[in-house]
């Protein structure tokens, strides 16, 4: 998109006359002139966009107004067009809406979880003392660890004689299912979290190592107690690093298909057929290719409008902002 | 033939237990394959039906991709409906080595029927019924059931403290629709019928309270089986803890004799009178067993048909399949290589079984059908897990997955 962009801009610079009376936009401008801007070297990532973004997009929304199934796969160029029925199905005959809530707030609360966590184990190791780097690096090992892995290992010991039951047997406490019925919500979540956190705690890390030392020295010389300069002199460092963590971890969240795909299998307990289940099962199991891209594109639409309000209000996309705090 | 320069793309599926077996057998067949017809055998394997699903997808959009696919039998409905397959005359069988040269019932699945097939069965794993001789003989039982009802109570006689009657994998995402649907079409319903889906008919209620009750009412199976897959089944019957262990094929050997009940086992044919009945009703069938296995496809977009061809007619003839028995023990379904395997009485029943396969239905709507029933399964797990199904939420499940799967029978074409 950007090159196009970058092709219109140089196209209207062109098309003015080099003698016409320029008005003066910016006094401040210094260095490189709007005019003189070399935007052919945005070619190269607008290229990119388009091949990776811009034409598999322009395929999901053109598949979702085709009737495309296994029956009209091999000649979809010339498969029926059927406008609004795949959505009017996606919306009214399957799970889609259930689907899109349990995967959005499954992702909210996760990710409501895991800020603090992650905050607060960027915090604890943000100073040096004997063992640090043991911490952190124990800190990394879930992020480090594939999702399938993860999955497994916590599908094993979640088994109905698996050893987090026989641990609570031993307790006296009855546990019940974890891997399917009510409770696989909260399973799933667990697990997210306990895979997710870290991703915030690198990015809080990452925050914190910019906070200036003489801040630091100030505060200590105001005489400002460890709450009071964590709230009102460290965390407003944070607040870009956390901002854009709540976001990115929201939409890995919703993203993440490996690791409900492998705790619960497919087709997967009513309680967590969360959206890329959902996607997938219509894709690959019941071959509604059509179907499921009008399914990925409602969902498109209704994940993009709480996100475009977020990074309005925490101004993410602003770039004049981003430096400050 | 002189292929000399040509280069035929075979796709397999991966053999995980196998993985250095498989690498040699593919060696071994090229080498042989180049001094046969001097064409280059190019390999190229998948990993799991979702993998497979795209290279299919992938293949069949750009017309471009491997000349010969080897698919699992339920796959084949699917893949002749994308409509991307050679169809068999009487000229294509013939270059295979005709059709005389395959057990009959394995071409069950090779086509609507008779003048429009596309897939050439290469490996038959008939389903069939392993059993702990030692556990039957203390339980005072002398030959494995033959009727549902027979071993449902079988499966109480042999629960006693520290072991179970039953091996039944209900987490399995393939095993209870094959249950139901056997269950079914013993009973006279194939499932699929004509233009009408038929999971809400009273036969196939009747199957799903049987299959959920050895557990909720009998108790004859392990609680935590609500949690397995097959392959923990296999290690709970391996471990000697259950007399029985449906839905296996002689795959599971190796398995055995590593484990403590090797020389104690044996495998005998599924039951096949339906649950609460003790002969079959007329109209029902004797399915022993879906009809499973692998079938060779060749692409029609593929320029090396004669090459492809030549092929499949050697990996299916007596020699090869008798190998590839020896080396992954799966049934051939040539009828000369199977004939050789009958006086091996371990392997006999699974023969047996195989000749009484039948086909799941023929249509592009069957993965949705095999979905809808396995669903019903997994959304009871819960009910399991509390002990008992009531019979009205179990009804509402089976609507929801006939209203489900009919929709997809409508669309089929």
């Amino acid at each position: 998109m950007s090159s196009e962009i970058a092709g219109d801009t140089l196209r209207d610079e062109e098309s003015h006359p080099a003698g016409r009376p320029r008005v003066p936009k910016n006094k401040k401008r210094s260095g490189v002139t709007e005019r003189d801007r070399p935007l052919w070297l945005l070619a190269p990532g607008g290229f990119l966009i388009t091949v990776i973004i811009l034409v598999p997009l322009v395929l999901a929304l053109y598949m979702s107004v085709i009737d495309l199934d296994q029956y009209t796969l091999r000649k979809w160029l010339s498969t029926p067009f059927i406008g609004i029925e795949n959505f009017v199905e996606a919306i009214t005959k399957t799970e889609l809406l259930r689907s899109i809530w349990i995967s959005v707030s499954f992702a909210v609360i996760a990710t409501v979880v895991t800020v603090p966590l992650g905050v607060a184990a960027a915090v604890v190791t943000q100073n040096p003392y004997r063992g640090r780097a043991v911490v952190r690096a124990v800190f990394l090992v879930p992020y480090v660890l594939p999702s399938f892995v993860v999955a497994t290992v916590w599908r094993t010991m979640l088994q109905p004689d698996g050893i987090v039951n026989n641990i609570l047997h031993g307790a006296g406490i009855d546990p019940g299912l974890w891997l399917n019925g009510p409770m696989s919500y909260w399973t799933l979540i667990f697990v997210e979290i306990w895979a997710a956190w870290p991703f915030v705690y690198l990015l809080a890390l990452a925050g914190l190592q910019s906070v200036d030392h003489e801040v630091h020295e100030a505060a200590a010389i105001d005489g400002a107690l460890w709450w009071r300069k964590l709230r009102e002199v460290i965390f407003p460092y944070l607040r870009g690093p956390v901002s854009l963590a709540f976001l990115l971890g929201t939409l890995n969240h919703i993203n993440n298909f490996t690791l409900p795909f492998v705790l619960f299998g497919a087709p997967a307990p009513a309680d967590v057929n969360v959206l890329p289940i959902l996607v997938y099962v219509t894709s690959f199991q019941s071959f509604r290719f059509g179907l499921s891209a009008a399914m990925a594109v409602v969902s498109l639409i209704l994940i993009a409008i709480p996100l475009f309000i977020y990074l309005r209000a925490v101004k993410l996309d602003v770039s004049e902002d981003g430096g400050k705090k | 033939m002189d292929g000399s320069g040509k280069t035929l793309t075979v796709l397999f599926s991966t053999k995980p237990q196998y993985p250095d077996e498989q690498k040699a057998w593919f060696t071994k067949t090229a080498a042989d394959f180049k001094t046969l017809t001097g064409a280059t055998l190019q390999w190229e394997t998948y990993p799991t039906a979702n993998d497979e699903m795209t290279r299919i997808q992938t293949s069949v959009v750009s017309g471009t991709g491997p000349d010969v696919y080897g698919l699992g039998t339920t796959f084949t409905p699917t893949a002749y409906s994308t409509g991307a397959f050679v169809k068999l005359g009487d000229a294509e069988w013939n270059k295979v080595g005709g059709k005389d040269k395959f057990v009959p019932a394995t071409l069950g699945i090779s086509g609507p029927d008779a003048n429009n097939q596309i897939g050439i069965p290469f490996v038959s794993r008939p389903f069939v019924m392993a059993y702990n001789t030692e556990l039957l003989k203390a339980a005072g039982i002398e030959a494995p059931a033959t009727t549902w009802d027979e071993f449902a109570d079988h499966g109480k006689k042999m629960t006693k403290a520290g072991q179970y009657g039953l091996a039944i994998a209900y987490k399995d995402n393939f095993d209870p629709w094959k249950f139901i649907w056997g269950m079914s079409i013993q009973a006279g319903n194939p499932i699929i019928d004509g233009k009408k889906v038929r999971i809400d008919d009273p036969t196939v209620l009747a199957a799903y309270e049987a299959y959920f009750g050895w557990i909720t009412k009998d108790k004859s199976v392990d609680p935590a089986a609500i949690g397995w897959g097959n392959a923990q089944a296999l290690a709970a019957f391996a471990a000697g803890r259950a007399g029985y262990f449906p839905m296996t094929s002689p795959l599971s050997i190796p398995t055995l004799d590593k484990s403590v009940i090797k020389g104690k086992y044996k495998y005998a044919l599924l039951p096949l009178v339906p649950p609460g009945m003790t002969s079959r009703p007329s109209g029902g069938v004797e399915a022993a067993s879906i009809l499973s296995g692998d079938n060779l496809v060749v692409a029609d977009y593929s320029p090396n048909k004669d090459l492809a061809f030549a092929f499949i007619k050697m990996i299916t003839d007596t020699v090869a399949q008798a190998d590839y028995y020896k080396i992954f023990g799966e049934i051939p379904t040539n009828v000369e290589a199977a004939k050789a395997l009958q006086s091996d009485p371990l392997v006999a029943p699974a023969l047996d079984a195989a000749s009484k396969s039948v086909a799941t239905p023929f249509s592009g709507a069957w993965g949705d059908v095999q979905l809808a029933l396995t669903n019903i399964a997994v959304q009871t797990i819960p009910d399991l897990s509390a002990g008992s199904v009531s019979e009205a939420s179990l009804t509402g499940r089976i609507k929801d997955s006939q209203a489900k799967a009919q929709a997809a029978l409508d669309r089929a074409k």
